[in-house]
């Protein structure tokens, strides 16, 4: 793993995030850190529910606060902590440097401007960019995500786009203001599944050309093999696991990724039944004491089943699991009953 | 677009064609039920005889078709379309003609009609953001209980109680203090005054807009509050907008549509509801003289003016309907 | 995972389950209960229910209220200031010699029959014209919609002027039908549009929708398609309609009375006494506006207030 010469676009530290609801207050996201780095893809990956949109939008300074509240962490642009920031510096930092692109570009686009005027709305709110220049700008952009026809497809409405032209398009607003890191929040969740492969080689390009650092939030496992550098596996709020994908696809050190990888149906394998994972993900407020995982665990033992919960492993260097037992998971053995001691 | 304009133009036409057909429908049937056609037209009053040809000849009267009941009488349908197109609307009871009565009324209309319509939007705006912003709290609540009772009161008894009860003790009290001509007084005057067209106006119309406002605080509020956690207003802050520009640009830009759509369905009842306050506050628009025509029974006038409103009915729906293409792409390109 | 409506339509068309006893679509039965709970718990609503009911029943037992016949008009007895209860003259008398509370228990007739007639008839129209659009669409839809179109332009009191200006010589009778027929064609026929939009909008909504399929699949016919699986969803909008529209008849036929072109004396109408009333407003005899006038507010306040909250109650998108 190289390092990158300029150090960490962006570092999160411990983020928590809780939200009031009638039925109490609930943790969504409970001490997850990360870190993007230029060239490099991290993906978030987990079930609805896990936390995994809900800690970028944190990071966005997105979220509603009235229900939502960061309880605790930080997260550091350059070195500068965006959660100690009032809400209307956060989004304009944020805006300049963080770039987000989201699932559903049809609600997330304006239904009564044009695309081209989306496409340079900030740049003309926020740098005053005369409107010829922004229009040229805008075809630009759709150039670079090879959309055809730009020339006429700026003047357009996005209901009058395909799926897959939309993501493109928003995309494409994303890198209007030459972003170093771009989010990218279940990109292709809403789209046929040929035009998902060629929006990913679109985001893989860019990414490329532009040494972005890219964060990819999905549940699609195929995907993350194919793309990202990094994995960062989310269970009910928490980091479960973090490692290079490679390491994690080939020895997970959690029983979570484990029994993930292992209910994907492959194509090499003929008959019998799918693997599943018993059980459903905790809802929100109420989790089980001790590991939130223990439920559908196969490995779970007392200890997993009592407080405190388990703290990261580092298992190799750099690579951390959730899990009392994430060295012999890792090794693919059974797990020896351990004293509390023992770590 | 201009093939959607067009197309609604078209429409537009059709409709109005139809209406005033409608129109003449029922009057046919009414002289033909009347028997007498001077009934019809003059109801208790006794017409002169030159009145009563000039009645006959304006409309046909003589036409064999009004002696059967049913028969839709189109030949002098025909005729009466000639006589509109040329501006002709028939005359009152004096031989004046409607369109002369309406030119001097309308623009007292207008000035009734531009108070209201400031009065919806502000307080449909000002109201109906406030409760969208506050949700839930006791100010949305307050907003939506009085906005149900705007709604209780119909036009004719905010008009009735206004007047006598209201304007008659404040009015006689300032204009014995501050004088007649003073601006509070007239403002609380019970009836209109020519020599004040726009004082003696503002009451009435912040009252009869008042009527009408429930419908576009509603409105107002469900749409911003549909914008407000809307997934382009979270791309648009996600973009570093300052929040000003996301409330203009996204929320009450998008808010817009409905409201403005409101304003197809209120104008009708706003036109009742104008004829009722012309009426009860004297104030000589057109709706005053259809109001007063209704009471001394010159249906040379109710028919008229009717058809006039219809006309301006009609062009202010599509001139409604243009404004919603113009404001939503999505719908013009159908 | 199959939806339930469809399961228990399933068992309800293939007759496995009497209709009625299989579980309702889980919707509609919730809102309606959890309206009429939402609306129990309002003081205002239960407030405006009982004035409402409590006029409903001055309509339909004048008799339990008043002996006296407004129509005796003693003119040696006019103009007499309210006696109150327990005096022959509780409200006082007017300009004709005739006893004002009478006459407004027996007003109270034309002008709440005549609003019940129009709604109940123009919600009828609306809706079976709006099920017959939606439905068919193609050219029905296409006619339909221009009619509601042509009729929408005219203002409905516009339309009445017009007319009962026009038919005012003639002569239906003294009855409570008769003295209001006039009013109710007219105000019917310029007031069933609103329903059938409404109807239409929600049947193109629902027409599509998986039951709605599903039972056209096994063989249902058109008519009980429209009636069973389609029109409660749209019932709901309209009836919250209802009351409101109730209460805009009523001030509506006041105004006509006023004009003179509504209910035509020697029937007597709330309308009628607010505008021989008017003009003794500064004449001495407030009371002659006064008590009409109250009548006609808390009618169509009450009527209103039920009507708002109804459709607050019955709009998820309100909440």
């Amino acid at each position: 793993m190289t390092e990158s010469a300029t150090g960490p676009l962006l570092q999160v530290e411990d983020l928590a995030v809780e939200f009031r609801t009638p039925y109490g207050v609930v943790r969504a996201v409970d001490g997850l850190s990360y870190t993007v780095e230029a060239g490099r893809t991290l993906a978030i990956v987990g079930e609805s529910g896990s936390g995994k949109s809900v800690s970028s939008l944190a990071v966005m300074g997105l979220l509603p606060t009235p229900p939502a509240r960061i309880a605790g962490g930080r997260a550091l642009l350059h070195g500068r902590d965006l959660l100690t920031l009032p809400a209307k510096e956060h989004r304009a930092v944020c805006g300049d440097h963080v770039a987000m692109v989201f699932q559903d570009a049809l609600a997330a686009l304006n239904p009564v401007h044009t695309v081209g005027w989306q496409l340079t709305e900030a740049l003309v709110a926020r740098h005053r960019i005369p409107r010829r220049d922004a229009r040229k700008r805008a075809v630009e952009l759709l150039d670079l995500v090879k959309m055809p026809h730009a020339q006429q497809r700026v003047k357009d409405y996005p209901h009058q786009f395909s799926g897959g032209m939309r993501q493109r398009a928003m995309i494409a607003m994303a890198l209007a203001m030459d972003p170093e890191v771009l989010i990218a929040d279940e990109p292709t969740t809403a789209l046929d599944v040929t035009v998902q492969a060629q929006i990913m080689r679109l985001l893989a390009e860019i990414q490329a050309e532009r040494r972005m650092g890219l964060v990819l939030i999905t549940h699609d496992l195929g995907v993350v093999a194919d793309v990202a550098d990094e994995v960062v596996v989310m269970y009910a709020g928490r980091a479960v696991e973090q490692a290079d994908v490679f390491s994690a696809y080939g020895s997970p050190a959690h029983p979570y990724t484990k029994a993930l990888l292992a209910s994907i149906p492959r194509l090499d394998q003929k008959g019998g039944t799918l693997d599943v994972i018993p059980g459903r993900p905790p809802e929100q407020g109420s989790f089980p004491d001790g590991c939130p995982f223990h439920p559908r665990c196969g490995y779970a033992q007392d200890v997993c089943r009592s407080n405190p919960r388990p703290e990261p492993v580092e298992v190799a260097p750099g690579r951390y699991a959730r899990c009392h037992f994430a060295a012999d998971v890792m090794a693919d053995r059974e797990p020896v009953a351990l004293t509390k001691e023992v770590r | 677009m201009s093939r959607y304009l067009v197309r609604r133009i078209l429409q537009g036409i059709l409709t109005l064609f139809l209406a005033v057909l409608l129109l003449h429908l029922l009057t046919t049937l009414a002289i033909q039920v009347n028997g007498n056609p001077a009934r019809a037209f003059f109801g208790d009053h006794v017409p002169s005889k030159t009145q009563l040809a000039a009645v006959e000849k304006r409309y046909g009267l003589d036409d064999p078709c009004f002696d059967q009941t049913g028969n839709p009488c189109l030949g002098p349908f025909v005729h009466r379309l000639g006589d509109y197109l040329h501006g002709d609307f028939g005359t009152d009871l004096h031989d004046r003609s409607v369109t002369d009565i309406v030119s001097t009324a309308a623009p007292n209309t207008l000035r009734l009609f531009a108070v209201v319509t400031v009065t919806w939007f502000v307080l449909g705006m000002l109201l109906g953001s406030v409760a969208a912003r506050y949700r839930g709290k006791v100010a949305d609540g307050g907003i939506r209980g009085a906005s149900i009772l705007i709604d209780a009161l119909p036009v004719f008894v905010i008009m009735l109680i206004w007047k006598y009860i209201v304007t008659v003790p404040v009015y006689t009290s300032l204009r014995d203090k501050l004088g007649a001509d003073s601006f509070w007084a007239t403002l609380f005057k019970p009836s209109f005054d020519r020599t004040h067209p726009w004082a003696t106006v503002i009451m009435p119309g912040i009252l009869l807009g008042l009527a009408g406002s429930a419908s576009f605080i509603r409105l107002v509020r469900a749409a911003q509050l549909e914008n407000y956690g809307a997934d382009h207003v979270r791309t648009a802050r996600a973009k570093g907008l300052a929040e000003r520009h996301v409330i203009v640009h996204h929320i009450v830009r998008n808010s817009a549509i409905p409201v403005v759509t409101a304003v197809g369905f209120v104008f009708t009842d706003a036109l009742g509801g104008a004829v009722v306050t012309e009426g009860v506050m004297n104030i000589y628009g057109m709706g005053g003289t259809l109001w007063r025509a209704v009471q001394t029974n010159d249906v040379g006038v109710v028919m008229g003016v009717v058809t006039l409103l219809t006309v301006l009915t009609v062009v202010v729906m599509l001139v409604v309907d243009l404004l919603y293409a113009a404001l939503d792409p999505r719908i013009r390109f159908d | 995972m199959t939806d339930p409506n469809v399961t228990a339509l399933v068992a309800e068309e293939t007759h496995q389950v009497p209709p009625g006893g299989a579980p309702a679509p889980r919707g509609s039965r919730s809102i309606w209960a959890e309206a009429l709970h939402t609306l129990s718990r309002r003081p205002t609503v239960i407030l405006a229910s009982l004035v409402a009911l409590f006029f409903l029943v001055v309509v339909v037992l004048p008799g339990a209220f008043t002996s006296t016949d407004p129509q005796r008009c003693d003119i040696s007895q006019s103009k007499i200031h309210p006696q109150w209860f327990g005096h022959p003259h509780p409200f006082g008398t007017d300009v004709h010699g005739c006893d004002v509370y009478s006459q407004l228990v027996h007003g109270a007739r034309p002008s709440l029959v005549l609003a019940l007639l129009v709604v109940a008839v123009s919600v009828v129209i609306g809706m079976v014209l709006g099920l017959l659009s939606g439905y068919y669409v193609g050219w029905v839809d296409a006619v339909v919609s221009r009619v509601i179109e042509v009729f929408l332009v005219i203002p409905l009191l516009l339309a009445a002027l017009l007319v009962l200006s026009l038919f005012k010589g003639i002569d239906t009778g003294n009855g409570t039908f008769g003295s209001i027929v006039q009013p109710a064609i007219v105000l019917t026929a310029f007031a069933w549009m609103g329903y059938a939009r409404y109807v239409r909008a929600s049947v193109l909504e629902t027409k599509n929708l998986d039951y709605v399929t599903a039972a056209r699949v096994l063989g249902a016919s058109d008519l009980r398609i429209m009636v069973r699986h389609i029109l409660p969803n749209a019932i709901g909008t309209v009836t919250a309609l209802v009351p409101t529209a109730i209460a805009g008849i009523i001030s509506t036929e006041a105004v006509l009375a006023f004009l003179g072109v509504g209910v035509q004396p020697p029937a007597i109408s709330w309308g009628i006494m607010i505008s021989n009333g008017a003009p003794w407003f500064l004449g001495g005899a407030k009371y002659l506006l006064l008590f009409p006038l109250g009548c006609l507010v808390a009618t169509v306040l009450s009527f209103v207030v039920i009507g708002d909250n109804l459709r607050d109650a019955l709009d998820p998108k309100l909440r």
